[in-house]
């Protein structure tokens, strides 16, 4: 199996080849199963391939495969090869692109039945497949960058795939611009990288970084450059906002994009040159503070999105942003488990999602909707156990990540675990505001949208019900030492982050800490669970619409239980007016004043060059004389 | 050599063929010549190379290769001119016979072992482009074109020669080797005339490259002339000029890199800066090319900048990447030029609907121009920027890592318009010689970004 | 005669480089302060000329025969030059009716 890695990407490209190519011929079922078809196929070499990692994983070796295709550039003393390595860490990112990818396949021939560009978008979608598979499997830098441009341009077309609109189109702009900003810190840390160890292998560049001295100023700077790159690519402060605006995308894109794979590519990336980061402590510390900046305010921004993609865009940076705080604690092992757990549940919660809004006939607005439950009963319970799976609630896979994550943050710095805390009990809150929103109280669509409503086919379901059940038992992969398992992904990842561990040495935390942080954050998961549940679904508030005063709010709270008001005035009220700060100052005016800012200074500048091009020969010859008698100058003074 | 007599003999043989009013056979006649050269040059493969005619001119791997990808070029080309001149001028066969010329000044500009070869070949290759610049007489813009080169050109010229004149003045002599052994065997007693040479030959050199701040004249002549003549400057003359200027450098004046290399590194700064900026706001497809070109111009710099073993296979690389998406970026203009009427971005819109093939070709080429992996336009800035570093010019690498972004912005402006704007459109017409240079270039292009060795172990 | 030979090999070699380099600029400012395309032409051809006697100053400095050569090429090619120029500043003429280069500035920008 192992000599057949260079089939895993293959097949996603030929499957682009063929839907792109055959796209006027081909029929829609065919083009259907020839998309899905292929990622399947990638799939199952997959497995193949993570069957021999994990037998020689359990043999006890550190099972790490490279196979070179060919030489790619060679040109003096550089020299790039095209080749793949597969270790225990890249064999479980292929499980997940390729897995979900096929979910996400089928489940989109359901969703873009009625597309007039169906062949096109699953051509899309496979070239996408390729290029992650590409950045996941590049077993250096190169091939790495190569991947990581790939899945930007891929979301860039699929984000402005309907662009009849001409939102989605600027939607689709503004997440190049913000991901171009990533990938030139990226190049530059290649360069960077090629300069300091003159090879941009990952066998080369690790054990060479590994005998470096702790905070050496080179590292310093790759790992900030790095560390850019993954802002960018995983929606992180300053680099965010795009997310949020790529959800113009169709659903199955924000699902296996936005959510599942692409954005994680920033995690996986510094998960991949944990030395480099390890040895970089200032590195580090910076990831945590932007991580945990980024959950909690993308999380406070979710509780007053009525979008419905919307507020799982918000939800997937904040959960991306605890993924950046589990590495910036050095967590390793505990971002990745995220990373696999959060792939499941989120992806699940976009593709439920996408079952809401087609069955409401491309409604988003959550106030629209509301007692889908008897309607939708498979993606009711689906999204119910993403939802207590993401809201952290014990047993499902949610609450061993995110607490894998707040141990490690609890050790490393208690105001850490404090705001993580904080951010958790954020995440409860606006999850099950969605889901009271969306399946509770009653329908308040048009009658329309009403007669409408129905079930999902089953090329959607089937999908929903499979993700659901990974959601549920997603956790069992790693069960901390604490609750007597056996962590398993910890002990099957241990290769991959050996060097970063005999640095730091093992963690340890009391198991009776580890049961006191687990019941808090568990309790207030709950209680949150329960506030909001009371306030949007038994007690049935509707949020306002957008442009209304939000102090009126208070007067809709009039004369309820008095639990309700007190409720409302400690914990709804606040929370949602620092929502809106975040989301019209931080976001809308800070951010993207910045970006536009920047634009706008550019194209001063650049008006400001044109003016010399006056088309007057004689300026031309005058200032063509100036530049020559300012390098003859040159010449004399330094001659 | 027996390639430039082909050349030259070819191009009078057109003149004569255009005298006897065979219009039809000018055609099939250039080409064959053109792939009868390369045949010739092809035979000459791998022989040592000595220099002829009295060290006039040297056919070592550099020049056969520069002038292959010269001369293949100019078949894009004149693949391209099917039907485009016949339509504008009675008089076709001067259009073709002028190409070729230039064609031959070109090959002498990349051969040359002489200074009086390389201003020849500078001189036969630009005057002929004068009138090029300029052949459609009643046209205002083309008219001012063909003035303004020539006019910069000649002026150019001047200081070329006076740039000469002091080498010799200095060296005593015009041969490259004379020149060379008299640099290192006085390795402090270096005449002042000598340095001024080298910076009169870097002003001359660099105007016709089109690098700041000699660039003045390339946007407004790029954007006068013919689109057809504007293909060949973007690229023919392009290459010819960054390979001479190359050649020169890395025979002779490598011992005194520490002298000219600050002046080249200060203006390849801001040749990336004024094309890259300029372009952003430009609203014509044609006007922005030219501002893109003058930032090419800055990246193939890098290469003297970091002058070495590897510069030669770099600038071969990148100058291939880029000329071929110019001919598809050029190429397509004027196909949408015939159609619309105009050259704007938005000429392009809702493209991709009507020509898929067309769009995918304009999109391969803007992905190579802006430098996106997988095509040969990023091999090619690797190598450069790669070769930079190796140098430790680390500020340079990340201001150009900047300006890549920055082209970006303006390269995918048309793909935007080809695949977001929407639009009804009539589809566009392409004819057969066309189909066959876009899906080659596009294709080379593709291969190249995949599997770029070989070309890179050429030189 | 012999008198005359004798004093112009006299003079030094650095008396021709500055001769020649204050020929040139000439030349160059001509091209820059003058409007008349036919005038900036003829202040071209200064500088070339300043160029050819100096290659001559070289050569004879030198002992060398190839600058004299040079020289050749430059008149030729500069002939060659200055016809086509002519040409185009006749076309232009034709089209607009003036030989003023400021007359010329629809592309810019």
């Amino acid at each position: 199996m192992i000599d057949l890695i260079w089939l895993i990407p293959l097949l996603p490209l030929v499957g682009f080849l063929l839907n792109g190519l055959g796209r006027n011929v081909l029929s829609k079922p065919l083009v259907g199963l020839l998309g899905s078809g292929v990622v399947l196929a990638s799939f199952l070499l997959s497995c193949g391939v993570f069957a021999e990692v994990y037998t020689a994983r359990q043999a006890g070796e550190p099972a790490v495969f490279i196979q070179s295709v060919f030489e790619w550039i060679a040109a003096g003393s550089l020299e790039v090869s095209l080749s793949f390595l597969v270790d225990p860490l890249s064999a479980i990112m292929l499980l997940i692109v390729t897995g979900i990818g096929f979910l996400i396949h089928v489940y989109s021939i359901g969703y873009m039945k009625h597309d007039a560009g169906f062949a096109k978008f699953f051509a899309f979608l496979n070239l996408f497949v390729f290029f992650m598979l590409v950045l996941v499997l590049g077993s250096n830098y190169a091939v790495m960058f190569i991947g990581w441009e790939g899945v930007g341009l891929c979301s860039y077309l699929l984000i402005g795939f309907w662009f009849k609109n001409k939102e989605f189109a600027s939607a689709g702009k503004k997440a190049f611009v913000m991901n171009r900003i990533g990938d030139l810190s990226f190049l530059i840390a290649v360069f960077l990288i090629f300069n300091t160890f003159g090879t941009l292998e990952f066998t080369g560049v690790f054990p060479q970084a590994a005998g470096m001295a702790m905070g050496d100023t080179t590292l310093l700077l790759v790992t900030l450059l790095l560390f850019v790159a993954a802002t960018g690519k995983s929606a992180q402060i300053p680099l965010f906002t795009w997310l949020p605006d790529a959800m113009a995308g169709p659903t199955p894109v924000s699902a296996l994009i936005h959510a599942a794979t692409m954005v994680t590519a920033g995690i996986y990336m510094i998960a991949r040159s944990n030395i480099l980061f390890t040895l970089s402590p200032v590195t580090l510390q910076i990831v945590a503070a932007i991580g945990i900046c980024t959950a909690l305010l993308a999380a406070a921004i979710a509780i007053t999105q009525n979008d419905i993609k919307k507020v799982l865009a918000y939800s997937t940076v904040s959960q991306l942003g605890y993924m950046f705080l589990g590495l910036g604690v050095g967590a390793f092992t505990g971002a990745f488990f995220h990373v696999i757990t959060h792939a499941f549940f989120k992806a699940l919660l976009f593709l439920g999602a996408g079952s809401v809004i087609h069955a409401m006939g491309d409604e988003q607005d959550m106030r629209h909707m509301g007692g889908l439950k008897k309607h939708l009963p498979i993606t009711y319970v689906t999204m119910l156990v993403a939802t207590i799976a993401i809201a952290g609630i014990p047993p499902l896979s949610g609450f061993f990540s995110k607490d894998e994550i707040l141990a490690h943050a609890f050790s490393a710095n208690k105001l850490l675990w404090v705001l993580g805390f904080v951010g958790a009990l954020f995440t409860a809150f606006y999850m099950f505001r969605l889901l009271s929103l969306t399946f509770f109280g009653k329908f308040r669509g048009t009658t329309e949208q009403a007669d409408h409503l129905h079930e999902s086919p089953a090329s959607m379901t089937v999908p929903l019900i499979i993700l659901a059940v990974l959601s549920a038992v997603g956790g069992l992969l790693n069960v901390p030492s604490a609750l007597g398992g056996g962590q398993a992904l910890a002990n099957f990842l241990s290769p991959v982050f050996a060097d970063s561990a005999a640095v730091t040495g093992p963690f340890h935390l009391d198991h009776s800490t580890e049961y006191v942080l687990m019941a808090v954050s568990a309790v207030g998961a709950i209680v949150m669970a329960v506030v909001a549940y009371r306030q949007y679904a038994v007690k049935g508030t509707v949020p306002k619409a957008d442009d209304a005063p939000r102090g009126v709010l208070a007067k809709l709270s009039y004369h309820k239980f008095y639990v309700d008001e007190l409720y409302d005035t400690l914990v709804v009220r606040p929370l949602n007016a620092l929502s809106v700060f975040f989301y019209r100052i931080v976001d809308r005016a800070g951010i993207d004043g910045l970006v536009n800012g920047l634009g706008k200074r550019v194209g001063e500048s650049a008006q400001g060059i044109r003016l010399l091009q006056n088309g007057n020969v004689g300026s031309y010859i005058f200032m063509m004389v100036i530049a020559a008698v300012l390098i003859l100058a040159f010449g004399v003074f330094n001659g | 050599m027996s390639a430039i007599i082909t050349l030259s003999l070819l191009a009078i043989l057109v003149l004569y063929l255009g005298l006897f009013k065979a219009r039809r056979a000018l055609l099939p006649v250039s080409l064959l010549g053109l792939v009868a050269t390369v045949v010739l040059y092809g035979v000459q493969w791998g022989k040592t190379a000595e220099p002829l005619y009295s060290g006039m001119v040297l056919f070592d791997h550099f020049a056969v290769v520069f002038s292959v990808v010269c001369v293949i070029l100019t078949i894009l080309v004149l693949l391209l001119s099917k039907d485009y001149f016949d339509k504008s001028s009675p008089h076709v066969a001067e259009y073709y016979a002028l190409l070729l010329f230039s064609l031959t000044g070109a090959v002498l500009v990349v051969s040359f072992h002489n200074l009086a070869m390389l201003f020849i070949g500078i001189e036969i290759m630009s005057v002929a482009l004068y009138i090029l610049a300029g052949i459609r007489k009643k046209d205002f813009a083309s008219n001012e074109a063909a003035l303004k080169y020539f006019l910069m050109g000649a002026y150019s010229t001047g200081f070329l020669l006076f740039g000469i004149a002091l080498l010799y003045g200095a060296s005593g002599s015009f041969d490259l080797a004379a020149i060379k052994e008299y640099v290192v065997s006085n390795p402090q007693g270096i005449s002042p005339l000598f340095y001024a040479g080298i910076l009169l030959l870097i002003v001359s050199l660099a105007f016709k490259l089109g690098a700041a701040p000699f660039h003045f004249w390339t946007p407004d002549v790029y954007d006068g002339s013919p689109i057809l003549i504007t293909i060949f400057m973007a690229t023919v003359v392009k290459t010819a000029a960054i390979a001479g200027f190359l050649r020169l450098f890395y025979f002779c004046f490598i011992p005194l890199q520490d002298f000219w290399v600050p002046v080249l590194l200060v203006m390849t700064i801001i040749t990336l800066f004024v094309g890259n900026l300029t372009a952003i706001v430009q609203q014509s497809v044609k006007r922005m090319l030219a501002y893109s070109s003058i930032s090419h111009a800055g990246y193939l710099l890098f290469a003297i900048v970091a002058i070495g073993a590897t510069s030669a296979n770099s600038v071969l690389f990148y100058v291939t990447a880029y000329s071929l998406s110019t001919i598809i970026g050029f190429g397509s203009l004027i196909l949408v030029k015939r159609a619309t009427g105009s050259e704007h971005f938005e000429a392009f819109n809702g493209l991709a609907k009507k020509n898929p093939y067309l769009s995918l070709a304009i999109a391969i080429a803007m992905l190579s121009l802006a430098g996106i992996p997988l095509t040969a336009g990023f091999v090619g800035k690797f190598m450069m920027f790669s070769g930079v570093l190796a140098d430790y010019q680390v500020l340079l690498v990340v201001l150009a890592v900047i300006n890549a972004a920055m082209g970006i912005f303006y390269y995918f402006r048309v793909i935007v318009a080809m695949y977001f704007k929407p639009l009804d459109r009539d589809a566009i017409v392409v004819s057969g010689p066309y189909r066959v240079v876009f899906f080659l270039a596009a294709l080379i292009t593709l291969l190249l970004g995949v599997y770029p060795a070989w070309l890179t172990g050429l030189i | 005669m012999e008198t005359i030979v004798q004093n112009i090999q006299g003079v030094p070699l650095n008396h021709y480089i500055l001769f020649c380099s204050i020929i040139f600029t000439i030349g160059v400012m001509g091209v820059l302060i003058r409007r008349n395309v036919i005038i900036i032409m003829m202040s071209v051809e200064l500088m070339l000329n300043s160029v050819n006697l100096l290659l001559t100053a070289f050569s004879v400095h030198h002992g060398d025969a190839a600058g004299q050569v040079f020289v050749f090429f430059i008149m030729a090619l500069a002939a060659a030059e200055v016809a086509v120029g002519l040409a185009i500043i006749v076309m232009v003429y034709r089209n607009t009716r003036s030989v003023d280069i400021n007359a010329l500035n629809r592309l810019r920008g």
